[in-house]
């Protein structure tokens, strides 16, 4: 072997790199192609790396947003408390809704204002869109127990604008979760009522000021004695959270 | 015999507080666990007839005190005439038929069949609303039976009847604490 020419030794290793150049050929394809796999899978957890962190701060934003919309809607009530307050005609309080239907039969709420803080029986409560929402039913000394107008046991002397009609608007039983109704009772068996006119209290009985929203009427009933009507109450029973106590009815 | 007594007046006055807690369950037509009658009826077939009835006096004067609504006096020309709730005290008698349903299975629970005693408390709860929600209707002159009212009876019924396990299991526990003998 260590006497073989040059160009011998030069044929023998053509004739070598001629057979194995295919495979070396095909070697450095697939090597190539492992490469590119390897750099696939690589880029892939990059990737799904990527993803994750994405719906990571996809979720954080989401939730930033709906506090913000939370802290918005939070934001308008407190304006339009404040802005119901200011333009107010009656001496108000404003108390916070603590407590939703506490009792099972009864519509009531309970408030953050007690007997200490100018509580008593049978002051007026309002919405801050100014719509009747009750009466205070027991002043505790730091909450007081408010009956909806929406309970059966309420009465609330009402008038029609624009019509001669007095009635009296009492609670209407609703399943648990649906919008309660009102209804306007001991109104004229003739009377014209439209959809949509406005009810307000008329101050009769002294027990609720005069004037005051309590909803529209939806449907008019002439029975044989009287008539009935069905009202939608001006004030959203289901998402109330501030609400003002008249302590001194200035405006009556 | 009379620390088991004081110690179950304890555990009344404690479910008033509870019971304050506990909202209504608002997927299941408003339904709520009445803490207070199932301590007044499940403390009522561990004790004689006449420890019922302190039961059932101091458990109804407690329920009224949370749920009665006093009505200022109104002008009978305006509103129309106040006959329209109930007096202050009702509960007490109802607690006291319900109390009395309850004993009707004594010998079986001091047997040590307390499960009995805890599928009845679901049946008494369901009458004692039931016959609530008709007094409240007899005395405002309309009966209203709809879909929502059964359903809401029914579901606390069931609620507070899955709740009794956990005021017997409490029971025997005072029981034992105070050396009382509530089954054989």
């Amino acid at each position: 072997m260590f006497t073989l020419s040059e160009d011998s030794v030069r044929q023998v290793q053509k004739t070598y790199y001629s057979s194995i150049g295919p495979m070396i050929s095909k070697g450095a394809k697939a090597e190539k192609f492992a490469h590119d796999f390897i750099q696939e899978v690589e880029h892939s957890s990059d990737l799904k790396r990527q993803l994750e962190q994405s719906q990571r701060e996809r979720d954080r934003f989401k939730l930033i947003a709906s506090r913000v919309r939370e802290l918005e809607g939070e934001n308008n009530e407190l304006r339009s408390a404040l802005s119901f307050q200011k333009q107010t005609e009656f001496d108000v309080i404003a108390s916070r809704v603590i407590r939703r239907q506490p009792h099972i039969w009864n519509s009531t709420i309970e408030i953050n204002r007690g007997a200490g803080e100018g509580m008593g029986v049978s002051l007026c409560v309002l919405a801050s869109n100014g719509g009747l929402v009750g009466r205070v039913s027991l002043p505790g000394d730091n909450v007081s127990s408010v009956l909806l107008i929406t309970d059966e046991e309420s009465q609330v002397p009402a008038r029609v604008e624009g019509t001669p009609e007095v009635g009296l608007i009492v609670g209407q039983r609703t399943a648990h979760g649906e919008s309660p109704k009102l209804r306007l009772t001991y109104l004229s068996k003739n009377a014209i009522l439209k959809k949509g006119m406005n009810v307000y209290t008329d101050g009769r009985g002294k027990l609720f000021p005069a004037n005051i929203p309590i909803g529209t009427i939806d449907e008019f009933e002439a029975g044989p004695v009287y008539g009935d009507a069905e009202i939608t109450p001006a004030v959203d029973f289901n998402n109330l959270k501030t609400v003002f106590v008249i302590t001194d009815v200035t405006g009556d | 015999m009379l620390s088991y007594i004081i110690s179950l007046i304890g555990l009344l006055l404690l479910s008033c507080i509870v019971q304050q807690f506990l909202p209504p369950i608002a997927p299941w037509y408003g339904a709520r666990v009445l803490v207070l009658p199932l301590v007044v009826l499940c403390g009522s077939v561990t004790v004689s007839t006449a420890g019922m009835l302190v039961l059932a006096f101091l458990g109804g004067f407690l329920w009224d005190s949370q749920h009665i609504i006093q009505h200022p006096t109104l002008n009978p020309a305006v509103f129309a005439p106040p006959s329209d709730s109930l007096k202050f005290g009702y509960s007490i008698i109802l607690y006291a038929f319900m109390g009395f349903l309850m004993q009707g299975i004594r010998p079986m629970f001091q047997e040590g069949k307390w499960y009995l005693s805890a599928g009845l408390t679901g049946v008494a709860i369901l009458l004692y609303l039931f016959a609530e929600h008709l007094l409240r209707s007899f005395v405002r002159g309309s009966l209203d039976f709809d879909n929502g009212i059964i359903n809401q009876i029914g579901m606390t019924s069931l609620f507070t009847m899955l709740a009794s396990p956990v005021v017997f299991w409490m029971l025997y526990r005072i029981a034992d604490l105070c050396g009382h003998e509530i089954s054989d």
